[in-house]
């Protein structure tokens, strides 16, 4: 079955070849002032509480757009050059699991007892999803991406470790809108946006989107970078300019999303709760720290979680009563 | 899968059943050369070096639940079933000793180790007592009434390095699941390929043993001492120079179990120009000897007769270094010529060792004394620990204990990359090992060499100026204290 679904989005993937997504980083150390803008940057209708009507599989999609892609492209060869542009987000992630794990484990009803089904949204050269599927606690991990260019430096880097073999690790040329739907719905335990959500163009309804493939109980977790002032700073002018860390052109800071914004984004939804958040900051020299507060400043972990089945069951029992 | 793991498990249960089992393993991996040329035998953590720092590695992997699954190789050229069942008779003791730190005792009593070492054979000391043998500034060390009275008076443990081997062995039998290939010989290292099924391992290093076995490596870890094939395969270089010493070892009976008795035993070490000479406790009457000085010397002391060589140490620690400069140009006759000098020269007899009356038959070696350092640690796949990473002046007896430093420090980064799904065996992994460490050993490495170097000189300016430092030293607690944690390997870490 699952080779199924992967030659049919495949497939899909073939006719939609524009698309992108991929990778941040910054360096904030101070806060200066947070800046308010309406979430949705684009055209799209697709902040309002009805999701738009699914397009089966669109030829151009509503959450990557070309120069994105050309971008990403270009840096495809140093994706997992340890002393290369990546270096930073390859020291991130091991907090991404060890917030993964703090999600799961804040739950009061009980941790999944089964293995975890992972999907990776954007997941560039695969420095998570590699990762996730090394887990003892794994499943699976499906991760997709737009780009053709950098799944292939995915697929070669993940062919040296004999570890990464058995289809518990599937690469798929694809977007979340061509991702198919009817199939993966609501089956993953934790779908996944690492510096995914300040590179696309409609960040609600990529969101609604990313949400749908999430099963009740399971969590949405994605990291980003707040629009402040040392963000700009940061990651366009010192990261970028300065220093030269991160290649030109990876952030457009207009496109960040602060995590008030994330939060109060969530919290207008039915069906989401317990959202959680965490701020990093990266010390050049000694990698990325934990800092309470920082996710005001700078890059932040955020998780939602979709309400187990029962809840739903009483949120519409409550619902029945309001009327 | 499972099944492979279960038979390699078997392997370890006991070293003459292994050997067996490895056979029957051999056999048909012979009968089978055509399958196992196309699927290549994986290792997670491959270890050429069956000494104290491989063994203390495989046994803090297997013994912590985040890397007990790993699969795990054992290289080692010696037979190990005779290294495990190692055992020597109360009155004799093997000559290579090690001083182990409270803190290198404290890892192995956390992976288990440490309560399969010989214990009566394990002989801790609560006393130093360094001095010069020009000017005779003298330092003690000992734990004052805080540290006495927290129960912690104990500077350091000594150790017969086999013991130290035979307890770990006989832990790693207890934990399994090790494949240990010994009496192996390393043909080369090379790197892998890729397989027909697209799998490509052409950075993986390959260890060929000889009889044709071919072992797969995530991480090659290279405890195969100073003269490391891990590190020539890595391409990393070790530099350093040769001191143009050796250090002479014996095992020395002495007239008593020690001024303080058993429950009081001093290490004793004195700078002569030729370097230093030490005398470190061992249990009961005995004790250990590491004489660091020139070759001719050296050759010498190994040349003579019971008789003379005990009256050689006993004068290393008491004449005057004009005496021993002429009795080291004596062929023989020493017995006499030191007896005489006795008669002369008064020495208080506790601050000197209790006098050796008898020396181990066969226990007299040398070995050349060198400094060297790796560029670094590590290399895509490849890590080194111990002295395939450095090798110290044992004037201050912190050799093995690198070592451990370097294993627990390293099995701690490979639990890390473990519970984060990184792959343990890229250089990125292993960098927090290389920080932790390197530095750290730098600094050992400096100041185990300056100390040399600094007491190599027999007269001049320096000598009242290090004495002046000894006896500051020994007068401003503090200080003092400081450098006894160090010493412990229990202070602060400056690093």
């Amino acid at each position: 079955m699952k080779a199924s679904i992967s030659r049919r989005a495949t497939a899909t993937a073939r006719q939609s070849r524009r698309h992108i997504r991929p990778s941040t980083i910054s360096i904030p150390s101070i806060c200066i002032t947070t800046r308010f803008q309406s979430q949705s940057t684009t055209t799209s209708n697709a902040s309002s509480s009805t999701p738009p009507p699914p397009p089966p599989y669109p030829s151009s999609s509503p959450s990557v757009n070309a120069s994105e892609i050309s971008h990403f492209n270009a840096l495809a060869s140093t994706w997992w050059d340890p002393h290369g542009s990546s270096r930073v987000l390859h020291l991130m992630n091991p907090h991404r699991h060890t917030f993964i794990r703090a999600c799961l484990s804040s739950q009061r009803d009980p941790a999944p007892s089964h293995k975890l089904r992972y999907l990776d949204v954007g997941c560039g050269g695969g420095i998570f999803a590699e990762s996730a599927a090394r887990l003892p606690s794994t499943e699976s991990v499906t991760a997709i991406d737009p780009s053709a260019e950098i799944l292939a430096v995915a697929r070669r880097h993940a062919a040296r470790d004999p570890a990464l073999r058995g289809g518990k690790l599937e690469y798929l040329n694809a977007t979340i809108e061509s991702l198919p739907e009817a199939r993966e719905e609501g089956s993953y335990d934790v779908v996944t946006l690492f510096e995914v959500i300040e590179h696309v163009d409609d960040p609600a309804s990529f969101l609604e989107r990313c949400g749908r493939f999430v099963r009740p109980g399971g969590w949405l977790v994605l990291s980003t970078i707040a629009r402040t002032w040392t963000s700009w700073f940061t990651t366009n002018l010192v990261a970028e300019d300065i220093l030269g860390m991160v290649p030109k052109g990876t952030h457009d800071w207009s496109k960040y999303i602060n995590e008030d914004e994330m939060r109060a984004h969530f919290a207008k939804k039915v069906g989401w709760s317990s959202p959680r958040v965490l701020g990093v900051v990266y010390v050049p020299g000694m990698g990325w720290k934990e800092v309470a507060g920082s996710e005001k400043i700078g890059n932040y972990f955020f998780a939602v979680r979709k309400d187990p089945a029962e809840a739903l069951v009483e949120r519409e029992d409550m619902a029945v009563e309001q009327v | 899968m499972e099944a492979l793991i279960s038979r390699r498990t078997a392997q370890w249960v006991c070293n003459s059943c292994s050997r067996s089992v490895r056979r029957q393993s051999l056999l048909r991996y012979a009968s089978t050369t055509t399958r196992a040329a196309s699927e290549p035998d994986i290792y997670d953590v491959v270890c050429v070096g069956g000494g104290p720092a491989g063994l203390s590695l495989l046994t803090a992997l297997r013994s912590n639940p985040v890397t007990s699954h790993l699969r795990i190789a054992l290289v080692e050229a010696q037979d190990l079933a005779k290294n495990k069942s190692w055992t020597l008779p109360p009155d004799r003791f093997s000559n290579r000793c090690s001083s182990l730190t409270p803190s290198s005792a404290d890892f192995l009593d956390k992976i288990g180790a440490w309560r399969h070492l010989d214990r009566s054979r394990v002989q801790p000391y609560q006393e130093m007592q360094v001095w010069d043998g020009v000017s005779d500034a003298r330092i003690e060390f000992e734990w004052g009434p805080p540290a006495a009275a927290s129960g912690s008076t104990t500077i350091a443990y000594m150790v017969e390095n086999l013991n130290l081997t035979s307890g770990l062995l006989k832990r790693l039998d207890e934990l399994s699941g090790v494949s240990v290939y010994d009496n192996a010989r390393v043909e080369r290292i090379s790197h892998g390929r890729e397989t027909e099924d697209g799998l490509d391992l052409t950075e993986w290093p390959v260890v060929h043993l000889s009889g044709g076995k071919q072992l797969y490596a995530r991480l090659l870890v290279g405890a195969d001492g100073a003269n490391s094939p891990v590190r020539s395969f890595a391409g990393i270089e070790a530099k350093g120079w040769d001191y143009g010493r050796h250090g002479v070892v014996a095992t020395l009976e002495l007239e008593g179990s020690g001024w303080g008795g058993d429950q009081m035993k001093v290490a004793y070490q004195r700078f002569l120009p030729t370097g230093p000479v030490a005398m470190l406790p061992l249990p009961g009457n005995y004790s250990t000897l590491v004489w660091s000085t020139t070759p001719e010397n050296a050759a010498l002391l190994k040349k003579l007769g019971p008789k003379d060589f005990i009256a050689m140490v006993n004068a290393a620690f008491r004449l005057s270094t004009v005496d021993l400069e002429f009795l080291h140009k004596q062929g023989g006759g020493q017995a006499d010529e030191v007896a005489w000098r006795f008669q002369h020269k008064h020495v208080d007899p506790a601050t000197v060792p209790q006098t050796v009356v008898g020396v181990q038959e066969g226990s007299v070696a040398s070995f050349p004394l060198k400094l060297r350092h790796a560029d670094t640690y590590i290399g895509e796949r490849v890590a080194l620990v111990g002295d395939a990473a450095h090798t110290i002046h044992p004037l201050a007896g912190q050799g093995l204990n690198q070592g451990q430093g370097d294993v627990q420090s390293l099995a701690k980064t490979i639990g890390f990359s473990v519970d984060h799904g990184m792959d343990l065996g890229a250089r990125m992994s292993l960098e927090a090992y290389n920080a932790e460490r390197y530095a750290a050993n730098h600094v050992l490495l400096g100041v185990c060499d300056k100390l040399h170097k600094l007491y190599s000189v027999g007269s001049g300016p320096l000598v009242p100026l290090r004495s002046l430092g000894l006896s500051a030293v020994n007068a401003f607690g503090p200080l003092k204290g400081f450098l006894m944690s160090q010493a412990a390997g229990s202070g602060v870490k400056v690093l």
